[in-house]
Parts: C-alpha cells; structure tokens; sequence
C-alpha cells in the first residue's frame, strides 16, 4: 500500500468545498433578486449560536488564499494546495454554505434564484475550469417545482453528478421529495446528503459546539432511516444516495437497529419489501471524513459489521478544519486492494457519470 | 548536530516561525517567557504544518461548567487544521492527553543567535 508520504494517486474525492463570495454570484442573478444583495445589502442569516472554534474558524488555518481571500475561494491555490500534491483524479464540489439557498427558511423565490445563479457560477469558475472538478446541483427544495426545473436546466451538464437535498425540517421519506428523486433518477443524479446547519437537537441547538459536531451522524441516521421506512427505494429503484461527512461508524448500529425494529415491526410499513441492511448496502454510500482516530483492526471490525467493503468513499472535505489526509487519515497497513475501493474505484462506481474505467 | 535557525529578535513573546533543522522542517516557538521552544513543525495526528497555526492561549481545567479562565497566553501551539492544543513549556504535550506530544528539539540562544541541537 501508499505509504505515508507518498500522494494518493488517483484519488477521488468526495467532498470538497468551493466558495462563493456574494458578489461573484451578482452576473448571475437577475433583477429584483441581484438589487436585495446591491441595495438592500442582504446577506442570509445564519443560526448557529457559536463560531467553528478551531484556529481560523470553519476552515484550515492554511487554507486562506495567500492575497488573504478565504478559503475555497481560488482554483489555482485549490490546486496547488488539494489537487496537485494529493494526485486527485476527481473531486466532488459540495459548496453553498453561504450563501446556502437549500436552508434559506423563508423566501423561497430568492433561494430558487440563487441556486440557479450558483450552479451557473459553479460551472463557469469551477467545472469548466479543471477537468478533475465534478458538481452538484444546488437545489431550493422548499419549493420543489422551482426545484425540478432547476435540475431539468443544469443536471444535464455532463460534470453535474448529484443534487443536493436540505437538511431540515420535512425529512426525505417525505413524498414532498418525489418529484425531486424522479428528475435526479430521470438525469442519472445521485442524491447527495451534507449537512449544513441541520437540527440535530430536538430542531434546535445544543449548548455547546462540540456536542453539535459530535452529533451530526445523528442527522444522517435520521434521514437513512426516514428513506427506508417510507419506502423510497422501492419507489426509486435507481436512486442513491452519498452521505456526505457523517463519517460511517455509526452504520453498523443502525443496520443492525433497523433489521431487529423490521423483523418486529414490518407490519407497520408492508412497502419495505427487503431487509433494511441489503437497502442499505444497495443504495447508499457514506464518505469516511472525519475519520475517527482507529487502528487498523478497530478500523477493519466496523467495515466488517457494515457486510461490505463497497459502500465507503474517501472525503477529504477541504478546506474545512476537520479536513482529513489522503495520506494520513486512514491507519496504516491496510489491504491494497481495500484502500483503492475506498479512495476511488467506490466513488466511481456511485457516480455514473464520473469517468468509468474501461472494461 | 547543531544550527543556528534565526535570530533572538526575530520573535517577541507569543511568536513562532518556520525555519529548517537539517533535514527537518520545525516551528520555532517563543513563549511568554520568552524563553525558545523547538518542535518539527508536523503535527502528530495527521501531519498539518503547525507553523500555520496559532501561538496563543488556552482555557484551564475547570470544576465548573461555564467558567472560561484563559491563561497561558503564547505558551499553547494550536494546530492549524484540527485545533489540538500543545503546551510547548511542556515538552509539547497535548492538553486532551498529556501522553501525545510533539517531537521536541533543545534551543538555546548564543550571542543573540537561536540555536537549534539534537
């Protein structure tokens, strides 16, 4: 295997975050929407109570661009700092936090605007930009027609791998979300699943950052489990879904959860027409960032209880604080043929529509 | 194995730099004190540069929650990625857990002159 030192050749990357400044989003948006940002100065209002407490906030100390624009926010330095020295074949762009349309809770005609104007600026600046950049379609799904148009006009970009659903309130069991699924099943989309400010604490906020960082899987068992249990799958039998850093320890307790609750209680949802593991392992992939610190046998126990090595994807989820090493995240020595699944031969095999290998 | 890596007045208290020991690439600390402080400037859980972080302080052990008592200002290295904290008056150990420390090198200032030995 790698050692250490040595780049990860041909790595794909699950998550990596570009980031829009409000005025680059300006070309791209039309009146009256770009006169709220120019005159009226709104920028969106954000809930989180507490900053990102790491060094520079929600990023890496070393990522700020070196003519002192944030993070994300150059391809060149992205590139010298991401792409070249970790040998990326691909990378994922999981951007718009900010502004975030697909969390906007209220005014859905902006956030409609907006995503539209984002994907249209992630494509000029990013996806056109470096043949290695693949995207994701920012949908408003607060209104889920404006929403399916938005994945009619721009998912069938060839570089437009996967739409983005909000976390909040209506989770995606919901048949609110159907139109949604037929057009990303109709576009061979994938759905995407990261989190932005989702309500971990009973919709609300714990008191102190560390617990709502903690418990962000929480999030992600939230929607797994809602989407099986309403059927989704059964309903969308092409649809995928990446859950996107919520890392992947908490799997193995919640197919294991989910069997033992469908052996007692399948009677209460007759369109669950398979075991909840096997749907599990049919239809969703989850990124490993941020990896807890696991030998190499801690780490091959949870991978065995999951039943599968092919539903882990390396993220580096860059250039946020928490990021994680191509080169030093994972623990040492394990199988070749393992790690390659995991930093790229997953991903590919997830995502249709990235470059698949010949034969 | 001795070098000289940088001057005494190229570090007030509460400064560090990057500078190179050989082959290494080290941070070079100064503390509160202004005594100098050496470590390889790689963290020891996945590699950041720590020269790209922080030299700054950090809230005490407490009994009671909700009291931040922030001391030790210039003596804790904060890693520029995942935050961890290093007190580098201590050998570089980390403040979650005192058994994970940085690899540390002896300074000692001759004639205005920082120098790093092994």
């Amino acid at each position: 295997m790698a050692t250490k030192t040595e780049s990860r050749t041909g790595l794909i990357d699950t998550d990596i975050h570009e980031r829009v400044m409000y005025e680059e989003l300006l070309p791209y948006l039309e009146q009256p929407w770009r006169r709220y940002i120019t005159d009226c100065h709104w920028i969106q209002e954000k809930h989180m109570p507490y900053t990102q407490p790491a060094v520079a906030g929600v990023d890496r100390a070393d990522a700020r661009v070196p003519d002192g624009r944030p993070a994300g926010t150059d391809l060149g330095f992205m590139q010298e700092q991401l792409l070249n020295p970790n040998g990326h074949e691909a990378g994922i762009l999981t951007g718009a936090l900010d502004p975030s349309p697909s969390s906007m809770h209220g005014w859905y005609e902006m956030a409609t605007a907006l995503a539209s104007a984002y994907n249209d600026w992630q494509i000029d600046n990013w996806l056109d930009r470096d043949e290695r950049l693949y995207g994701s379609v920012q949908i408003a799904a607060q209104d889920p027609a404006g929403a399916v148009r938005e994945i009619e006009r721009v998912g069938t970009h060839p570089k437009m791998v996967q739409v983005l659903l909000p976390l909040d309130d209506i989770l995606w069991g919901d048949p609110y979300y159907h139109p949604i699924f037929e057009a990303a099943e109709k576009h061979n989309l994938m759905i995407g699943m990261h989190h932005n400010e989702p309500p971990v604490h009973y919709g609300k906020w714990p008191r102190y950052f560390i617990e709502w960082h903690t418990l962000i899987p929480v999030a992600h068992m939230n929607q797994v489990t809602n989407l099986i249990f309403n059927g989704v799958f059964e309903k969308f039998p092409n649809l995928k879904v990446m859950m996107i850093e919520g890392g992947f320890t908490y799997v193995p307790f919640l197919m294991r959860k989910m069997d033992q609750q469908y052996k007692d209680l399948r009677h209460e949802v007759p369109w669950v027409t398979k075991k909840p593991s096997e749907t599990v392992k049919e239809h969703f992939c989850f990124t490993t960032q941020p990896l807890e610190e696991m030998t190499k046998k801690e780490f091959l126990q949870v991978i065995d209880q999951m039943g599968s090595e092919d539903i882990v994807s390396f993220s580096t989820d860059y250039p946020h604080w928490d990021y994680d090493s191509p080169t030093e995240a994972l623990p040492p020595g394990l199988d070749d043929t393992f790690v390659r699944k995991m930093l790229s031969e997953t991903a590919r095999k997830f995502y249709p529509k990235l470059p698949q290998k010949e034969g | 194995m001795k070098e000289f890596v940088c001057h005494e007045e190229d570090l007030q208290p509460g400064q560090m730099m990057h500078a190179t020991f050989g082959k290494h690439d080290i941070v070079v600390c100064r503390a509160s004190d202004g005594h100098y402080y050496a470590f390889l400037d790689r963290c020891i859980h996945q590699g950041a540069p720590l020269s790209k972080g922080k030299l700054c302080g950090a809230p005490q052990p407490t009994d009671e929650v909700g009291d931040y008592d922030f001391q030790q200002e210039g003596d804790i290295l904060r890693c520029p990625w995942h935050g961890r904290e290093f007190d580098v008056k201590n050998n570089g150990c980390m403040l979650a857990d005192e058994r994970m420390k940085l690899r540390n090198f002896k300074v000692e200032v001759e004639n205005g002159e920082v120098a790093v030995t092994k």
